[in-house]
């Protein structure tokens, strides 16, 4: 009964959760020995119960008196509270452990996948599986083994039992069982379609609410507000409507639930009644019988709920599998080259390189020499960053288009060509640690010396020290809160210190003045030597100590030269040379 | 469903707030008779679910006892009666109660929705879109938790407790007494575990917490991870958090099973409890097997509902953090209406609308020394000064930053301007009613937003009179010509942000929008975005459609623009500091000579 699903995961999804589970099979294994024991002795109660009021009813004939069977049931009792605290926690801990082992492996799966990978996936989906499906699929691997274990024992024990006090009574009573399993089962599967209904709407009521909030100048602008209320009346109505669609099913549950244990009540009054009168039963197996069906009822109510759950449980894992599954297009090279240490040469050969279907860039051929200076312009979508990330292979690029020490990147391990690499990437993204943390990201446990002498070198000493802890300050939220130019400098100060062959700044000062950039900048040509340099940069001023100047457009190299070159070409750089030149003077108006 | 022991990243926080609650009870005030008619079926389920042991113990004293079979069939038949009469009234209940729960969610969500309408636009501006769409979602969601499994379902629990004790009490007095021994453990355990359980919650959340910024950052910076060859240090940071996040979860099983366990053993021991006491009473005829029985029924019916308090207890305090967060919401200052001496918008109709139906038409729009600041001291514009005739085309032109667009939010009164003052017709627009204000002036958005629906929804946004213009306003700027070739012209689906239509195509969706409200004064801030020499014609052709025989106040960054515009004025740091047709400003070769050649030329 718990293979067949109405929607469209089959349990092949939970296939995998196998292996975590025989991971963990000595403590499921002894997860069901404990509740083995606090079954064993949950059932000893009604027993004790049936020879006490049997002791009772025909003290001459008793072993015991009904005060002895008293204190043997406080302490079976009291014993199967104690194992039971074992056996729940046993097993509940088993469900957070493997959930504890399956993040560990979707984290470790993300940190392979490649750059198109998180192109295409959304953040909050990604943080969503996280969350919300490793809960689904932990609640089913704790909580729903749990009671699945639990019911198998209690079923087999409880019914075992009853049938040795009476197996044609048992029979009867255990009638509404089924039955209520069926209806619950029907009901759940109705309630997960409308539930699915009522998600949808809950997504079509919050991006209602999301296109709302975003267009507020044009509702404003239009005063368009009593319409935006009357429509989203409606769509809350069409909401509320799914949702009461639900409640009249969740109304079903509670009362099936109470009343299939009425019910096999019911039929132990009765017809257990007349055996007791016909002599068939004693008063005692008659007590103790109501106290099995009793034992019985909250495992068959929670069967129904299991079987909810694993819907939910495979669903979810179906999306837990997406990432677990995922394959980066990015590796490793099969037959690695064998390099000691990078040089510096770069060559582009032909370059092409295409995202989705839109080329990119296109055919893009270039020499850098090791200890060369290379400045990069172009306008806005010409290719300048994605040239910068396909040289350090953070997209994936064909064979035989971009050669370093005349060696195809693609056959070099991805370790060496990135540790060779100082990148400084246009969105200079920092993490919520120390600043001193973030400087030191590419070389860790670096000397403080050598933190302090990164950041001098991008002129961020100075903003450190008023920060009140220096270098130790948390950068982010609970700390500091760095402006623009400080967030780029520290990217700067992070790149430096990693002491790279090949330097790659992708427009690294953005955010500060034409001035101050070319300080900061001045400061380097020591820090230089003989490193390959790779500079993007909207402000010429910038690329002013250049060997050689590229002009992108439209993913071609249209101009290239050195900067007295290009400005004789009067082309395209020229034409960027004077628009500079007009922005400062009407900057200085 | 909740069952003990399920705890997942709830709030961490009271349970009960009586402040919250009692601004919460006035929600329930149009339900009151819903709420009265489903409290009043509570002693009737109770007293259905109490008859049920007490039915087998006179089955069982005056049948089963006796072997007396006749009249256990009309027991059996009662027992029957009780059990549907229970099922029954307990769907009415549940149902009821869920209704007025989904009732008073709609009532929130529309009063929220009506509130975040009246809000200002610089609310938007601090506020992140995905915490207004959680407060309308989510947070009442979880109210709505509270109405289906939480606050009431209480009041019936207590009601059963109460009459649970009252009968035993009033079967055997003594053996009651004893039985209750058991409670004041239940109730010190109860506590103790309330108290471990909220300062282990404490510490799962911290650490979820930080597991979750952790990965969110991992995610965020994969790039910056892989080109430093981090992997390996953040795979081991990882795992000490994961780690921390497993071990803080590891004592609250440990406690909420051992709560579990307690409630249960608890439970037993007071059916031995029966047994020791009840089988004396029974020896000296003091008591009833049926009784005793009926007692042992009684106690396990007793600790049911609280087996499941500890789950209870978690939605309450959710709801309780939800609501607080809901009611600040519900706080915040709707502050449409002007901080000006006399904010009185009867004032503002009184002044403006002295004459309707129709108002007198525009003839003089003008800013006076006009200083504004988003944030703070820090001027966006300082001491401005416009004059705009009606019929008039003004084009504003001047560095990004320099406050040109700033100029038409305020005329449209999105923002309040902090000194000087904007007048039509003298009227200082602060002393307009808002609606009448904007019903006037119509605004284009340099980014043009689409919403999902029709085109002509995009065009008349649900209005009845724009509607009416739809496809005169789609002809006026020439939109009709591509709305044509849609397979289902003007009913074509807009998808989310207007993704399957070119940006040219958005403009003139929004140009149409424009006229079919048919505004007096047209304020337009031109999209700098480049667009294809295709598109680009059909904006230009369209912009004049939609400038046509208009007062017109626009932000210009286009060559066309400037041409067609009457009048220049150029905005540097938030002063006007040049004006003139395009050919005087030219011949000036001042800043205007500058800025035409770096943004207009070619």
């Amino acid at each position: 009964m718990f293979c067949q699903f109405t929607e469209g995961y089959s349990i092949s999804e939970l296939s995998i959760l196998y292996r975590y589970m025989l991971s963990c099979r000595r403590t499921y294994l002894l997860g069901a020995l404990w509740l083995i024991g606090t079954n064993g002795f949950a059932l000893l109660i009604p027993w004790l119960l049936k020879l006490a009021v049997e002791s009772l009813q025909y003290p001459a004939r008793a072993l015991h008196s009904s005060a002895w069977y008293a204190a043997l049931i406080i302490m079976a009792a009291l014993a199967q509270g104690g194992v039971r605290i074992f056996s729940r926690t046993t097993l509940l801990h088993a469900g957070r452990r493997i959930e504890y082992q399956i993040r560990e492996d979707l984290y470790a799966k993300l940190l392979t996948l490649d750059l198109p990978w998180f192109d295409r996936e959304r953040t909050g989906d990604i943080l969503s599986r996280f969350s919300n499906d490793l809960t689904n699929v932990r609640m089913l691997l704790g909580f729903g083994m749990l009671n699945i274990i639990n019911t198998v024992i209690v079923y087999l024990a409880t019914l075992y039992l009853m049938a040795r006090i009476n197996p044609s009574l048992t029979l009867y009573a255990v009638i509404p069982f089924p039955i209520m399993i069926l209806l619950v089962k029907r009901i759940s599967s109705s309630m997960f379609r409308r539930s699915k209904r009522a998600q949808e709407e809950l997504a079509r009521l919050s991006s209602h609410v999301e296109e709302n909030v975003s267009a507020a100048t044009v509702i404003k602008a239009y005063c368009r507000e009593e319409s935006q209320i009357e429509s989203f009346r409606e769509i809350s109505a069409r909401y509320f409507d799914c949702n009461m669609g639900m409640a009249r099913l969740r109304g079903l549950m509670i009362p099936i639930m109470a009343s299939t244990g009425g019910a096999g009540t019911l039929i132990v009054l009765f017809m257990g009644g007349s055996r007791v009168i016909s002599g068939a039963m004693t008063l005692g197996d008659f007590v103790a019988f109501n106290g099995y069906l009793a034992m019985l009822i909250w495992p068959t109510i929670i069967m129904g709920w299991i079987l909810n759950l694993m819907q939910r449980g495979a669903a979810s894992m179906s999306r837990l599998n997406h990432v677990l599954k995922a394959n980066a297009t990015l590796t490793e090279p099969s037959q690695p080259a064998m390099i000691q240490k990078i040089a510096g040469d770069i060559e582009l050969r032909n370059l092409s390189f295409s995202y989705n279907s839109e080329p990119l860039l296109k055919g893009i051929s270039l020499r850098v020499k090791r200890g060369m200076r290379l400045g990069i312009v172009g306008p806005v979508g010409s290719g300048k960053s994605t040239l910068m990330r396909v040289i350090a292979r953070l997209y994936p690029i064909g064979e035989g288009m971009i050669f370093i020490d005349g060696v195809d990147i693609n056959r070099m391990p991805l370790r060496t060509l990135r540790d060779a690499i100082g990148f400084v990437p246009q969105d200079s993204f920092l993490f919520s640690r120390t600043i001193a943390d973030n400087i030191a990201y590419g070389k860790e446990g670096a000397e403080a010396g050598k933190i302090e002498a990164a950041a001098r070198l991008a002129s961020l000493e100075r903003d450190v020290q008023r920060f009140p802890n220096g270098y130790e300050t948390l950068v982010g939220e609970r700390g500091v809160t760095l402006s623009g130019g400080q967030k780029q400098r520290t990217a700067i100060a992070r790149a430096l210190l990693k002491d790279p062959t090949i330097l790659i700044l992708d427009d690294p000062l953005s955010a500060v003045d034409t001035k101050t950039e070319e300080e900061i900048l001045a400061g380097f040509s020591d820090y230089y030597g003989d490193r390959t340099v790779l500079i993007v940069s909207h402000r010429l001023s910038t690329l002013r100590g250049c060997d050689l100047i590229i002009v992108l457009g439209n993913g071609r190299i249209v101009e290239q030269g050195a900067h007295e070159e290009l400005l004789a070409l009067n082309g395209q750089y020229a034409a960027i040379h004077r628009e500079q030149q007009l922005r400062a003077e009407i900057e200085g108006y | 469903m909740h069952f003990g022991g399920l705890y997942e990243d709830e709030i961490v926080g009271k349970a009960y707030d009586r402040r919250l609650m009692g601004r919460f009870f006035r929600y329930l005030r149009p339900y009151r008779w819903m709420v009265a008619g489903t409290l009043s079926l509570l002693p009737f389920i109770a007293a259905s679910k109490l008859a049920q042991p007490y039915l087998l113990k006179v089955a069982i004293d005056n049948h089963l006892v006796n072997g007396q079979m006749a009249g256990l069939p009309l027991l059996a038949l009662y027992f029957f009666l009780l059990l549907l009469a229970d099922s029954l009234l307990t769907y009415v209940e549940v149902y009821f109660l869920q209704l007025m729960g989904q009732r008073i969610m709609q009532d929130l969500r529309m009063e929220l929705f009506a509130h975040v309408q009246r809000l200002p636009a610089p609310f938007f501006d601090r506020t992140p879109t995905g915490s207004l769409v959680t407060r309308l979602t989510s947070d009442v969601e979880v109210l709505g938790e509270m109405f289906t499994a939480g606050i009431i379902t209480v009041v019936g629990d207590i009601l059963v407790l109460v009459g649970i004790v009252g009968i035993m009490l009033w079967m055997n007095l003594k053996l009651s007494l004893v039985t209750f021994s058991v409670l004041p453990v239940l109730v010190w355990v109860a506590f103790t575990f309330r108290r471990r359980m909220r300062e282990a919650f404490r510490e799962v959340r911290s650490r979820l917490a930080n597991l979750n910024s952790f990965l969110a950052e991992s995610i965020g910076g994969i790039a910056v991870v892989q080109l430093f060859n981090r992997e390996a240090t953040e795979r081991r940071e990882f795992t000490r958090l994961n780690a921390a996040y497993r071990d803080a979860n590891l004592p609250v099983i440990t406690w909420d099973a051992s709560l579990y366990a307690l409630v249960e053993a608890l439970s037993s021991v007071a059916v031995g409890l029966i047994v020791w006491y009840g089988g004396g009473e029974i020896v000296q005829g003091a008591l009833s097997f049926g009784a005793l029985v009926a007692f042992i029924q009684y106690i396990e019916k007793f600790f049911s509902p609280i087996r499941d308090l500890s789950a209870k207890y978690s939605i309450m305090q959710g709801a309780m953090a939800s609501l607080e967060r809901i009611f600040h919401l519900l706080d915040t200052e709707t502050a449409e209406s002007p901080p000006s001496p006399q904010p009185s918008p009867t004032k503002g109709e009184g002044a403006f609308l002295s004459t309707p139906p129709s108002p007198s038409p525009i003839e003089t729009i003008e800013f006076k020394d006009v200083w504004f600041a988003y944030q703070g001291d820090d001027y966006v514009l300082k001491g401005f000064n416009l004059r705009l005739q009606r019929g008039e085309k003004l084009a504003l032109v001047g560095e990004t930053g320099g406050g040109k667009t700033t100029v038409t939010r305020l005329l449209s009164r999105l923002y309040e301007l902090n000194r000087g003052s904007i007048t039509f017709n003298g009227v200082d627009i602060r002393d307009i009613h808002l609606q009448e204000l904007r019903r006037r002036i119509g605004v284009v958005l340099q980014e043009p937003y689409l919403f999902t629906g029709s085109i002509e929804y995009n065009i008349s946004l649900g209005d009845e009179a724009a509607r009416q213009r739809v496809e005169e306003a789609a002809a006026v700027v020439g939109a009709n010509r591509f709305i044509k070739n849609l397979p289902n012209g003007l009913n074509e689906e807009v998808r989310e942000r207007g993704g399957n239509f070119s940006a040219g195509e958005r403009q003139l969706i929004s140009f149409a929008r424009a006229v079919a409200f048919d505004p007096e004064v047209l304020v337009l801030d031109e999209a700098t975005a480049s667009v294809d020499t295709t598109s680009e014609r059909l904006i230009q052709e369209g912009l004049r459609g939609l400038m046509a025989g208009r007062t017109s106040l626009v932000v210009a960054h286009r060559l066309s623009t400037i041409q067609d515009a009457d009048r220049i004025v150029v905005i540097h740091k938030g002063e006007k500091v040049e004006e003139g047709s395009h050919q005087e400003l030219l011949a000036k070769k001042g800043l205007y000579y500058r800025l035409y050649q770096l943004q207009f030329k070619d």
